[in-house]
This record gives structure tokens, sequence and C-alpha cells, in this order.
């Protein structure tokens, strides 16, 4: 009797819980799984529309793919390929620039000392200021191109001329290195959540930990290596991989997938973008979790 | 332990010395690395200060750098006269509407994510993968076959039951809106779907155990028990859901195009090509026949820092719930 009833609640409570991720699940299919099933369809058809509002197929096999990359332009008149090594280069050097950002913001913010409060105040500012209207908002406009205020701020700066002019560093160090730095405003505007999630990660280590270290006559350097490293390295996987997302998100591929079919009417060289575009992003972030895993594991053992 | 300096030896008062002044060395240097670094997230919204509030004539004169010269507020009346067509009631709209998405997300994705975590339903793994993969795919790359779904939109057939048509348009619907949010796919929705994954695997099982015994059924353990406990991975998901809600640009531009939500009424108005516009209306309601490429971008300015107000209010009301309960708010798994 009383195992009959205590298998009856299990189930009845898998039926519960599975209500509780049915509109997920409802959600995956509506605006998931079908969209995605009509995007690779759409990439290999010529989509027409007709008059009575539907849509005519006619299968085209890759045809659309390779007119993509060999035909089209983006809406800046650059050849595709052009657009996404361009964009995949930028955010593979942004990655690891918000990542140590984002961890040193984050060591600062967790240090004791007078007057923490407004400083965390202000370190997590860019999760307001790093909305996209905001800083697409903050761009001016003057000259005719889009630039960013603040972009050229160290570029522009004495102490960038006078590296340049009177050191013996070689110049083809020395200015893409002066480009990284101009690169902090865009770097610290998009590190806010980043460095929400390591101060998390900060603040769950135990203090005993330290205390040990301490009594063991570590010095602070090697404190940092050996204990706060290690304690926070599956943190950095979540952290990269959210990077890497959220820079795709704001890339400016994904708006001309809309303008190819919004603006020029292919639907089908448009889908085909989506598709390329998507298994760039699966790409990318497979290549981070194949290298993050190997120094994670190295760190946990 | 510093109550005899005088008698200190040499060699140790020359040690203590030594480590003071290491300590003042260090501290000043940090000092500078975190005053240099607040300056830093601060210098885009601190460098708007001249322009916007300068006389539209000003504006491009290379003598002002920091303090405008005829102080003036004609940018945020332009601002204000563009982007609120109902005055402030745009605003309380687009507030409300981020509120409403908020509650929205935040009860659908506590419930899956509770699901998830502690329910061992049939294909539980599955689901947590497909959430996973939700996260991991750019929306913006569906965009096109969402778009054109959803303005045939049927529903697996179903709607064939209570309409002739059997489809409907959901284009341009402020329901629309509602319907993605309450289907999980709200803006980041499945971020939070995880966040509240990882925080509900934490909470010790004999919580529920306890509760299982007191006689709570499922329902009442979650609503009762387990959300009262979620307090901080709720207020972490409750300020980056209104955050980026109220910033969102995406669903409300392409699913409900003109609704009044002040962010994408920002991002069209505002818009490169519109700029003529936008300049020419000024030169007409405000009499300053010389407004040019600046006057445009510190009308922008304005309108960005309008936008602002409401975010920042919440933020320094809302930001000691969010850093005092950052350990446990799931973020961390």
């Amino acid at each position: 009797m009383k195992n009959k009833f205590q298998l009856k609640y299990k189930t009845r409570r898998k039926l519960n819980g599975f209500l509780y991720v049915l509109p997920f699940l409802i959600g995956f299919f509506l605006c998931f799984a079908i969209p995605l099933f009509n995007t690779v369809m759409y990439s290999f058809n010529k989509v027409s529309v007709n008059d009575a509002g539907g849509m005519n197929f006619t299968f085209t096999g890759v045809q659309n793919y390779i007119d993509l990359f060999t035909t089209e332009l983006t809406s800046e008149r650059q050849p595709m390929i052009r657009l996404f090594t361009d964009q995949n280069i930028t955010i593979l050097i942004n990655i690891p620039l918000i990542v140590i950002f984002s961890l040193f913001m984050a060591l600062l913010a967790n240090l004791k000392f007078k007057g923490r409060g407004i400083v965390r105040v202000i370190y997590f500012l860019p999760i307001i200021f790093g909305i996209e209207v905001v800083t697409n908002m903050l761009a001016i406009t003057t000259g005719g191109e889009w630039t960013k205020q603040s972009s050229g701020l160290f570029s522009q700066s004495y102490i960038s001329v006078l590296l340049m002019q009177y050191t013996n560093i070689p110049n083809n160090i020395l200015i893409p290195v002066i480009s990284y730095v101009d690169k902090i405003f865009d770097v610290l505007s998009q590190s806010g959540v980043q460095t929400l999630i390591y101060l998390a990660g900060l603040q769950s280590i135990s203090p005993s930990l330290y205390e040990v270290a301490k009594i063991e006559g570590a010095t602070t350097y090697e404190t940092f290596w050996k204990v706060t490293i290690p304690s926070i390295m599956h943190i950095t996987l979540f952290v990269a991989i959210y990077t890497a997302v959220d820079q795709f998100l704001t890339s400016p591929i994904s708006e001309e997938a809309y303008s190819f079919a919004f603006e020029h009417s292919k639907i089908g060289t448009g889908s085909a973008l989506s598709v390329v575009y998507i298994l760039n992003v699966l790409l990318v972030l497979g290549l981070l979790m194949l290298i993050l895993r190997k120094v994670v594991k190295r760190y946990e053992k | 332990m510093k109550s005899k300096p005088s008698s200190y030896s040499p060699g140790l008062a020359a040690y203590l010395f030594k480590k003071k002044m290491q300590k003042i060395v260090q501290s000043i240097f940090l000092f500078c690395i975190i005053i240099g670094l607040c300056f830093t997230i601060l210098y885009p919204i601190i460098q708007l200060v001249p322009s916007v509030f300068s006389k539209v004539e000003d504006l491009g004169n290379p003598n002002v750098i920091w303090l405008p010269m005829h102080f003036s507020i004609i940018s945020f009346k332009a601002a204000i006269r563009f982007c609120m067509p109902e005055g402030i009631m745009t605003m309380v709209k687009s507030i409300l509407y981020a509120a409403g998405i908020m509650l929205i997300q935040l009860f659908f994705s506590a419930m899956a994510g509770y699901a998830l975590a502690r329910v061992k339903f049939y294909g539980h793994r599955l689901v947590f993968f497909l959430v996973i993969l939700v996260f991991l795919i750019p929306r913006q790359s569906l965009l096109l076959a969402q778009y054109i779904y959803f303005t045939h939109f049927n529903a697996f057939g179903l709607l064939k039951l209570f309409t002739a048509a059997g489809e409907v348009n959901l284009i341009n619907k402020p329901f629309t809106l509602v319907m993605i949010a309450v289907l999980g796919f709200g803006v980041q929705q499945s971020l939070f779907i995880f966040i509240f994954s990882q925080f509900f695997k934490n909470i010790p099982n004999e919580l529920e155990e306890a509760a299982l015994i007191d006689g709570c059924g499922f329902h009442k353990t979650y609503f009762k028990i387990m959300i009262p406990n979620a307090i901080p991975a709720i207020s972490t998901v409750a300020i980056l859901s209104f955050v980026w809600n109220y910033g969102d640009t995406y669903y409300t531009r392409y699913f409900n195009k003109d609704g009044p939500y002040l962010s994408s009424i920002l991002a069209t108005k505002f818009a490169d090509n519109n700029k003529d516009l936008v300049l020419n209306a000024v030169k007409v309601w405000f009499n300053v026949p010389l407004a040019n490429d600046f006057a445009f971008d510190a009308i922008k300015q304005a309108a960005v820092l309008i936008f602002l107000i409401p975010l920042l209010l919440v933020y320094f009301g809302a930001q000691k719930w969010l850093v005092e309960n950052l350990e446990n708010s799931g973020l961390v798994g």
C-alpha cells in the first residue's frame, strides 16, 4: 500500500515538474525549432511571394550559399567573407580582453577599503551603459561617419605621441597596443554582467582558504595564483561563453540578414546568411569550450 | 602592539618603516587604478555635459571643452518633443511594459528553473540542453523565419479550431511580446532559466522533505518554501530583466513596431538617415537656423540622458540588493 502511494507521488511530482517547463517547451517549438527548420529550408530554396500573399519555393540547392559569398555585398559594400573574418577576429580579440578586465574589476571591487560601496555602484554601471541603444546613441555622427567620441582618446593623446616619436619601440608593436588601449571604453562598457558574475564567484570563496594561505606564509601574489584563480576557474568558462554569446548578439552580421530579407526581399539569401552565422557561432563557441576545458582541468587537479 | 615604539631595536624600526611605506605606496597605486577605472566608466556620460547643455549656436566651438558658454536646455526640450509624443506618459508606458515583462519572465523562468533543477522528470537533461542551446544561438539569426512564421501564426494548426482562417498575424501587436515572454523566449530568458536552475540546485533537500512531511503539495512547496528562499536569485534576475527589457530594441522594433516603447522610438527617430528631418524640425521649432550636425548629436545625447533616468533610479535603488545577495544568487554554478 505504502509502496503504491510512493510511486504515485513520484509520478505526480514528475508530471508537475513537466508542467512547469511546459511553457518553455511549447515556446521552444514555436519560437525556435520551427523557425530554425524554416530558416534551413528557405536557405536551400528560391523564395518568392505570390499574389495571394503566400510563398513560392523553388529548390535551388546550395545556390544561395554560393551567391552569398560570390556576388552579394553587405550594406557597406564589402564582400561577405570580409565581414565574417573581420567580425570573428574582433570578437576573438575582445573575449580575452573583456574576461581579464572584468576579473580585474571584480578583484578591485572585492577589496576592503573606504568608499567601496560607491566604487561598486560605479563598476556595475556598464550593465546599464552597455545596452545597445545607449552605446549606439552615444556614438556621434559628425563628419559623416559613425565614430565613438571616446574611441580616439588614447591614440590622440600626448602619451601615445610621445611613445611613438621618442622611444625606440618599433611601430608595428606599438600601434596594435595603442589601438587596444583605445578600445578600453568599449571593453569596459561590455563587462558589466561579467564583473557581477566574477564578484559573486569571489565572494563565494571560503575565507578559511585565505587564512590557511596566510598561516602557511604565502605572499599575496602566491595566494592569488594558488587560491583565487583555481577557485574561480570554472566561472571563467561561463564568463567566456557568456561574453562570446553577447559579442555575437551585438555584431553587425545579424543586421545583414534583416536587410537582405526586408530591404532587398531576398529571403533565401538572408536565410543562408543566418545558417552560416549560426554555424559560425557554434564553431567559435565549441573552440572556446575546447580550449577552456583543458585549462580548467589543469587547474582543478 | 605599538604602545612603546621607542623600545624597538633600530633594525625592527627600519623594517616596520619599510612595511609602512610599502603599504602606503600600494594603497596610492590601488587608489589610482580604482579612480581611473571609475573615470573610464563614467567618461562617456561626463563628456556629454558640455554639448548637451550649451546653446545650439555654440556647438562645435573648439574653445568649449568642459563648461558650456551659454547655458541652455534647448537640446532637452527638442529631445522630449521628438521622443515622447505623449509627454511623460510615453516613459511611464515603457517602464510599465518593462516591469510587466519582467514579472512574466521571473514567474515563468523561476518555474522552469525549479523543475529543471529539482524534479527528475523524463528528459530533464534534454530540456536543460535545449535551454543552453537557445542561449547559445543568437536570436537575430532566426528573426527572419520567426517573423514570417508569426505573420501566419497557426500554433501547430490548433487555431483552426477557433478561427476560420486557421492563422493570425501576430506582428505589431503588444500581445506578441507578452506571448514570447510567457513561452520563455523574451530577452535573454534562457539565461534566467539557467540562473534559477543553478540557484535551486544548491537549496538543501531537507527543506523540501520537511515541507512534504508537513503536508505541502508540489505547488505549495514551490510557492511557500522555494520562492521565499529564492530572493537573492529573484532580485538579480529582476534587475537584469528590467534593465534589458527597458533597453530592448530587438523585440519591440520587430514585433511591435508602433508600440510606445522609448527604446525603439529612440532607435528609429535618431537613426542616421533621419538626421536632416530632425535638424529641419529643430530649426523651425526653436528658431535656430544654424543648427548643424553637432546639434543633432546634442539632441540625441540629451535623449539618451532622459532615457537613462528611470534606469539609474532603479539601479541606485536596487544596487544594495544586487551586491549583497550576489554570492548565493545562482550566478555561480
